[in-house]
């Protein structure tokens, strides 16, 4: 590795290794790191093994993969619209996978209906990502598939509005509803981990040798094609890779705003937007901010969720970073 | 040798066929909107034309991307960068084709006159240094074909005289060098200049003999007049190393 | 090994003999089961009441939920904390929360069914013979069919009130809410229901002036003017029944409840629907 990203990489990796740790140790009862040590090792029927195994273990991996999926996403729509503040949301597909989700919850059916959540979100997110492949294919620019993203955006945002509306009188299902549409990780289970984890690894892994292609064309299509990128095959593995990213850390995270946007944002300004280094430093630092963020929910009133605590900590320090150094 | 024939684009380019031999410089001249940049893109393959483009022999269409990414090199109009990448980064980035990082690339700013700039952030750069990162890119690319798009615009006159002398050297090297540009009296040091005119080509050849009057104020509707003036060169023994 | 067998031997005979202990640490995680578990339990079951229970707005028994802790959320965490060898949820817990518990190997007794009086005293026969505690629950099975007994005979013969659930908020509750049931033990006639409307719905704008409501119920708060701040909002402002002032306020947590304090809610409905079957 080349010495301009060790040192990045091992930073990142120690607010990583923090923000687990944190993540685990804190909560309505709190453990302490031999607590943790000793239950990680020996796994039997203790209170501090029951709730590092059942509770806080999921957790913490369900955050990890939303937060490394979410942020490597927004590396990538960064890239693909040559734009710093473009972010996962941007062609539809998080909208998508929470109108899955939202119906679902209201006409889907109640306990049974646990693990389907995550399914009815992926399915919603995959018609919105249908709508843009088919753009794609058929040689979409850039520009086009940003207003189609607008569209689907207006469009799937109108029917969870309606869907929460027509529910609104079912104050407990009404609850859930808005309670997903803000994001959170509580509760989740190692289902949810198998849901959304290994895919979300996968497609992180297959994202970084796109790494050195994605350097070109983030400095315009034109070019890179003459410097010998296939962009037509590029942008369709990019357009893949996000949306799928984007759906799974929806799927089991909720709508989480914010970290795909100033993850890679703040990462650039830091490190440099050489794509490789910062594929891997996003995710990296997209996992440790969701589960920094996690914590005060732990111990706020139920209205501070996670991705209300992700816009109130992502908005300022933006702010102020783009106040000292103009980008 | 490239060659092209029929070349067709809707109404921006109608049956333009050319044969571009190498070590000869080429200026493509035209009134606004011609069909000099689009001609450019589709000799590079980034835009798709009806007729028959051939490098060698070989039909540009079936070459596989990476290799046409060695062979030819094309530099647009346009110089924006949005991300701040250092610029030798930028530069090295024509290594893309081949696989390395770094062969030729200092060689490269050097001809460009960039080394100091090697570590600064690109979109920091006035317009003119970065138009010379692009075409640093572009040289970094080592392709026996350069296509270059307006490469002296924003460039003062030293470093646009430095380009056209580094065109002549690479062709008189074996390269084949198709540059457009939009003041008639630069195109009076190539060695050929093809005349667009809304898409067609209405005259190919020798700047002395294809360049007349007449054709002149057909084709840019300005009178010209042939005279002594300001006469800028490179002074005797300068230019970049190379 | 001799030894090895005789301890298996051993093993069928304490399995069989001792009987299982009652739960001693019982968590209520719902609002709705703190009511029954703090009239079921014995003193010193109870480790601990919903997130809610001290909360006047939804809890009726908030006073005496004081002398217990209660959850910090709802979250599945919260619950562990207490360590539970029981814990009561309902059919509307989230998912994710009774799948945690269950993962964790919690006891869980979990209500489905909470409309009616019968699945009242259905539920409280459970959680009494979870509890240990068959008798009391018995008991106070028998004293509640003697309150609701003696109301209805008390309202014997009653013409029902025409009624109509209002509030803050654009919404009225038709059939098959604890509201419908509320007023059919209060000797009213729930005017949503007899319109068509079935659980908590938007009160239609217009109709609802069609439907010749007598009496508006709404959940009152102490120190709160109901009244004022209904005559601002459409469409109960235009109701001749409000401009008259006929609105009856109950307790917000009584309207709701689907514990046994929603007895407490048909004697309330009932003294203010027929005061002069009262004296």
């Amino acid at each position: 590795m080349k010495a301009r990203t060790l040192g990045p990489t091992v930073l990142m990796t120690l607010l990583l290794a923090a923000a687990v740790l944190a993540s685990l140790a804190l909560g309505d009862s709190n453990l302490s790191p031999r607590e943790i040590l000793g239950a990680l090792l020996h796994r039997d029927d203790s209170f501090a093994s029951t709730i590092l195994w059942d509770i806080r273990l999921p957790r913490t991996l369900v955050g990890v993969a939303v937060g490394a999926g979410l942020a490597a996403s927004g590396v990538v729509m960064q890239a693909f619209f040559r734009n710093a503040l473009a972010s996962p949301g941007l062609l539809g597909v998080s909208s998508g996978g929470a109108l899955g989700a939202v119906a679902w919850m209201a006409f889907g059916g109640g306990a049974a209906s646990l693990f389907l959540l995550p399914v009815a979100s992926i399915a919603g997110a995959f018609v919105a990502t249908g709508a843009v492949m088919f753009l794609a294919r058929r040689g979409a620019s850039p520009e086009h598939l940003l207003l189609s993203g607008v569209a689907l955006n207006a469009l799937f945002g109108a029917g969870t509005s309606f869907v929460l509306g027509m529910t609104a009188g079912q104050y407990h299902m009404a609850g859930q509803i808005l309670f997903w549409l803000m994001g959170g990780i509580e509760n989740r289970s190692w289902e949810h981990v198998w849901m959304g984890l290994p895919g979300i690894v996968v497609f992180c892994v297959l994202l970084v040798p796109l790494g050195r292609s994605m350097n070109l064309l983030s400095l315009g299509e034109t070019g890179a094609q003459s410097l010998g990128v296939d962009v037509k095959r590029l942008r369709g593995q990019l357009i893949v890779l996000s949306t799928v990213l984007t759906a799974l850390a929806t799927a089991v995270g909720g709508v989480i705003g914010f970290v795909g946007l100033v993850v890679p944002h703040l990462l650039r300004l830091a490190f440099g937007p050489e794509h490789r280094r910062l594929l891997l430093l996003s995710m990296l630092g997209g996992a440790a901010m969701v589960l920094l963020c996690d914590l005060p929910t732990r111990y706020m009133p139920s209205g501070m969720r996670l991705g209300v605590v992700t816009a109130l900590a992502g908005g300022p320090f933006l702010l102020w970073l783009l106040r000292r150094r103009p980008c | 040798m490239l060659a092209c024939e029929g070349l067709t684009l809707g109404p921006r380019l109608q049956d333009v066929s050319l044969h571009l031999e190498p070590g000869l410089t080429v200026a493509v001249v035209g009134p606004n909107g011609a069909g000099k940049s689009t001609l450019l893109q589709v000799l590079a393959g980034l835009l798709h034309a009806e007729g028959h483009i051939r490098w060698d022999g070989r039909e540009l269409a079936r070459i596989p991307f990476l290799e046409r990414g060695r062979t030819l090199a094309w530099l647009g109009q346009e110089s924006h960068a949005e991300f701040a990448f250092p610029v030798r980064d930028v530069v090295a980035q024509g290594r893309h084709a081949w696989g390395d990082d770094d062969a030729g690339v200092d060689d490269a700013m050097a001809t460009l006159d960039l080394q100091d700039l090697a570590r600064r952030p690109v979109t920091e750069l006035s317009g003119g240094e970065r138009r010379r990162v692009f075409l640093a890119r572009a040289l970094a690319t080592q392709a026996p074909i350069q296509l270059w798009d307006e490469p002296t615009s924003n460039l003062d006159v030293r470093h646009s005289l430095e380009v056209m002398a580094l065109a002549k050297r690479l062709a008189e090297a074996g390269g084949t060098l198709v540059v457009t540009l939009h003041d008639l009296r630069q195109a009076f040091r190539f060695d050929r200049v093809a005349v667009l005119d809304h898409g067609r080509l209405v005259g190919f050849g020798k700047p002395h003999e294809v360049l007349t009057k007449d054709l002149i104020r057909s084709v840019f509707r300005v009178e010209a007049t042939f005279v002594e003036s300001l006469v800028l060169e490179l002074p005797e023994g300068s230019g970049s190393a190379l | 090994m001799r030894r090895l067998l005789l301890m298996l031997l051993l093993l069928p005979a304490l399995w069989s003999g001792v009987p299982p202990a009652a739960p001693q640490r019982v968590v209520s995680q719902t609002v709705g089961t703190d009511d029954l578990l703090l009239a079921l339990a014995a003193p010193g079951q109870i480790a601990a009441l919903s997130h809610l229970a001290q909360d006047e707005r939804y809890s009726p028994s908030f006073r005496e939920a004081r002398k217990h802790p209660h959850l910090a959320n709802s979250d599945a965490e919260a619950v562990l904390r207490f360590r539970p060898d029981l814990v009561i949820a309902t059919s509307y817990t989230e998912a994710e929360v009774l799948n945690l518990l269950r993962r964790a190997k919690v006891n869980l007794l979990i209500l489905e069914r909470y409309e009616t009086l019968q699945d009242l005293y259905a539920n409280a026969r459970r959680i009494g013979k979870a509890l240990g505690r068959e008798a009391r629950a018995e008991e106070l099975i028998r004293q509640w069919q003697a309150r609701v007994e003696a109301l209805r005979v008390k309202l014997q013969g009653v013409k029902p009130v025409r009624v109509l659930a209002v509030g803050l908020y654009p919404f009225t509750a038709g059939a098959g809410t604890t509201f419908q049931d509320l007023c059919e033990h209060a000797g009213a006639l729930n005017v949503a229901a007899e319109a068509g409307l079935k659980g908590h719905a938007p009160t239609p704008g217009e109709q609802v002036l069609s439907w010749r409501t007598e009496v508006l119920v709404a959940p009152g708060e102490p120190g709160f003017d109901m009244k004022a701040r209904l005559l601002e909002l459409p469409p109960y402002k235009f109701l001749p029944a409000l401009k008259q002032g006929r609105l009856v306020e109950l307790p917000g947590s009584l309207m709701a409840a689907t514990s046994q304090a929603r007895i407490d809610g048909y004697e309330q409905l009932a003294r203010a629907l027929h005061p002069e079957r009262f004296k």
